[in-house]
């Protein structure tokens, strides 16, 4: 395929020498060019630059509605992964100082949290970030370039800088990874007027207050989660079901941890306006579409977490005949991450069935960069990613989930393992741990190979991380059998996993 | 490095005139690398071209063209201010996010002032002036760079205690 690769595209070289003007030697400016400087631009761009390869790299963050910006870096330094999971801290941290008191620490009165000093933390992380991109970038011999980036034809890169002024660059191969933005309803009134998103969230100077988080992703879950934490009034507003596409059970206890720690929820409602009163505060109207009754109450912030949209606009596809889906708006992307257009590719977020994940992308991006510098063959592998939803209490997972095992294997072909446990942590704290819970869920029979292992507590990233390295080499339940567990930790729990959802049995963990 | 020693040579010649002008033509001759005859003329309305935020800087280095320590506005101003200056500059890369950098920026300041107008010291906002750090090949900060006649005459990374900034300071002065 390569070797087939390489050879149209010496063809296509020399017919395209006399229609380019910028160089008579037939060479491009660049080797390639990659248009996005996220989590899989940056990391495409500079393993390019490393095997050799004349790169450049466009970054340009159009400002939220909000008018809300940021630097180098993407999603995940600015806007997503990076400042979430601190803010989740932020909010862990609260609780840990309620526990504290029962660890005997002395702690008088109740605590407040201060919105302005934690936000101004975490940007100045998020900013040391863009920085050291920067750096990286300037390292690696990459050219970065503060511009936004568009299709002219499929050798030809169109910037626009900030101040109006236009360059054109052209380049042998074309990489998209520019990411996505999230969706505004657009049948609510006043939603874009008045809401904001997670493009804004992280960056505001003040505390969003009294806030209507709507939509039940884990963008949604894990936003509403940390501002219960930090004592704000919150209520999750979902149309129909939370984390689709993921374990419903596991899903079903993450909500239910939730709400027990003091997030309200709006089941089954959707909202229908909302307006600005007098006061500053936003007036929000919604149904609930389980009585057909119409409600309203007032907030100081609404944050609209209804999914999020490839940014594929600005680009010029259309123009070049790449291919999109319809329904996401997304790019159509092969195994090797090509485009309908030879020598355009795209990856990241923007490639239709790609999961929405920095480490996937990164590691697209490399593979991606090795390929085209004519390194490797070697095809990214999107099977066994495992991820985890950081929330108030975190799930972490990898594989599959039980719905969908049993979609592949049929209800008899598995056999899931489950258990309630009790982190030890919580005992002294007196903390509720029904939620905390955990199921590997194996093919029934044979080796028994372990097809999706699910865990719901504290550190849940943690946990799961080694974990996947056992499913990525084909674990097995008698694996787990074999393997010897680290006493006193919630992670050996999945070690000692016995009891069956077919026996029926209580899966509740006694001690030790 | 070779630009900036023409850029110091083309200067030189009128940097000596501009000196010696009074101190508002020599404000807005400095704002500009065209021809300094015209900016003589519209000195005032030049002036009041710049952004707000080069304005009160601007005010400032009426009362005294020997500024001990300043924020770096732009490029030109950096070229200005720092590679034109006849005194010895040290030039403070720094950050919002840097917790060192917010010890060693009044740390710096105190052994600038004890050389009573011997060296400047210009700052540098990173976030702001990106292009420029990455230019003089910064990468951590606090970076602190000397440059005297438009050179860089040393340099150095991190915090360093009073003593140390002491000594450094008198090297680049060349006590």
């Amino acid at each position: 395929m390569a070797a087939f690769c390489r050879a149209r595209h010496r063809w296509k070289r020399t017919n395209c020498l006399h229609v380019l003007t910028r160089n008579l030697t037939g060479k491009y400016d660049y080797d390639l060019v990659v248009i996005g400087g996220g989590s899989g631009g940056l990391a495409c761009s500079k393993e390019a630059a490393q095997l050799g390869q004349k790169v450049a790299v466009l970054d340009y963050v159009e400002p939220s509605v909000k008018g809300t910006k940021w630097g180098l870096g993407g999603t995940c330094v600015n806007v997503g992964c990076i400042p979430k999971k601190l803010m989740h801290q932020a909010a862990l941290l609260g609780t840990a100082v309620k526990d504290a008191k029962k660890y005997g620490w002395q702690i008088s009165g109740p605590i407040c949290h201060d919105w302005a000093t934690m936000a101004e933390a975490i940007q100045n992380h998020v900013r040391s970030l863009n920085w050291g991109h920067r750096v990286q970038l300037q390292d690696k011999k990459v050219k970065y370039l503060n511009v936004k980036g568009s299709l002219v034809d499929k050798h030809t890169v169109k910037g626009l800088s900030k101040a109006g002024k236009e360059m054109i660059l052209t380049a042998k191969n074309i990489v998209i990874a520019t990411g996505g933005r999230p969706n505004y309803p657009t049948n609510i009134p006043g939603a874009v007027e008045h809401g904001i998103t997670s493009d804004d969230i992280f960056w505001l100077k003040k505390s969003p207050g009294k806030t209507l988080v709507v939509g039940a992703s884990y963008v949604a879950l894990e936003c509403a989660g940390f501002l219960t934490g930090i004592g704000l009034d919150t209520t999750v507003m979902v149309r129909s079901i939370a984390l689709r596409g993921f374990d419903q059970q596991m899903a079903g206890l993450v909500t239910d941890y939730m709400d027990a720690y003091g997030t309200k929820f709006a089941w089954m409602c959707v909202p229908k306006r909302v307006d600005k009163l007098s006061s500053g505060a936003l007036q929000v109207t919604w149904t609930d579409t389980h009585t057909g009754n119409e409600h309203k109450d007032t907030y100081d912030s609404v944050l609209w977490a209804v999914g999020r949209a490839p940014e594929t606009k600005a680009l010029g596809l259309d123009k070049l005949g790449v291919q999109l889906r319809k329904e996401t708006g997304k790019i159509v992307v092969g195994a090797d991450e090509s485009t309908s257009v030879p020598n355009i590719y795209a990856f990241g977020d923007i490639g239709e069935g790609r999961p929405e994940l920095t480490p996937t992308a990164i590691k697209a991006g490399k593979f991606l960069a090795r390929r085209l510098a004519g390194h490797s063959t070697e095809l990214m592998n999107y099977d066994n990613v495992p991820t985890t939803v950081f929330t108030p209490l975190e799930y972490g997972c990898v594989g599959l989930s039980e719905e969908e095992a049993e979609k592949r294997h049929g209800k008899d072909g598995i056999e899931v393992y489950h258990a309630f446990y009790k982190p030890l942590e919580f005992s002294v704290a007196e903390r509720d741990a029904s939620q905390c819970y955990l199921k590997v869920i194996c093919e029934r029979g044979g080796d028994q190979k372990i097809l999706g292992l699910h865990f719901t507590g504290p550190n849940a990233g943690e946990v799961t991380q080694g974990f996947a390295m056992g499913f990525q080499c084909g674990a097995t339940y008698s694996h787990l059998l074999q393997t010897v567990g680290i006493h006193p930790t919630c992670a050996e729990e999945l070690i000692k996993v016995s009891i069956t959802k077919r026996s029926g049995l209580d899966a509740t963990v006694t001690g030790c | 490095m070779a630009h900036r020693l023409l850029v110091r040579r083309l200067w030189t010649l009128s940097a000596k005139d501009i000196r010696c002008l009074p101190a508002s033509t020599a404000t807005a001759a400095a704002s500009s690398s065209s021809s300094f005859s015209t900016s003589l003329q519209s000195a005032p309305t030049r002036v009041s071209f710049l952004s707000p935020s080069r304005t009160l800087p601007r005010s400032l280095l009426h009362t005294s063209r020997r500024e001990v320590s300043f924020n770096v506005q732009d490029h030109e101003d950096f070229t200005d201010r720092v590679i034109k200056n006849e005194l010895p500059v040290l030039v403070d890369f720094h950050a919002q996010w840097c917790g060192p950098c917010k010890i060693l920026g009044p740390r710096l300041e105190k052994a600038v002032a004890k050389q009573k107008g011997r060296v400047a010291m210009a700052k540098v906002d990173i976030d702001d002036h990106t292009d420029l750090a990455i230019e003089y090949g910064v990468s951590a900060v606090p970076t602190v760079i000397a440059i005297r006649g438009g050179d860089i005459v040393d340099h150095f990374v991190g915090i360093k205690d009073d003593e140390e900034l002491d000594s450094f300071v008198s090297k680049v002065i060349g006590k």
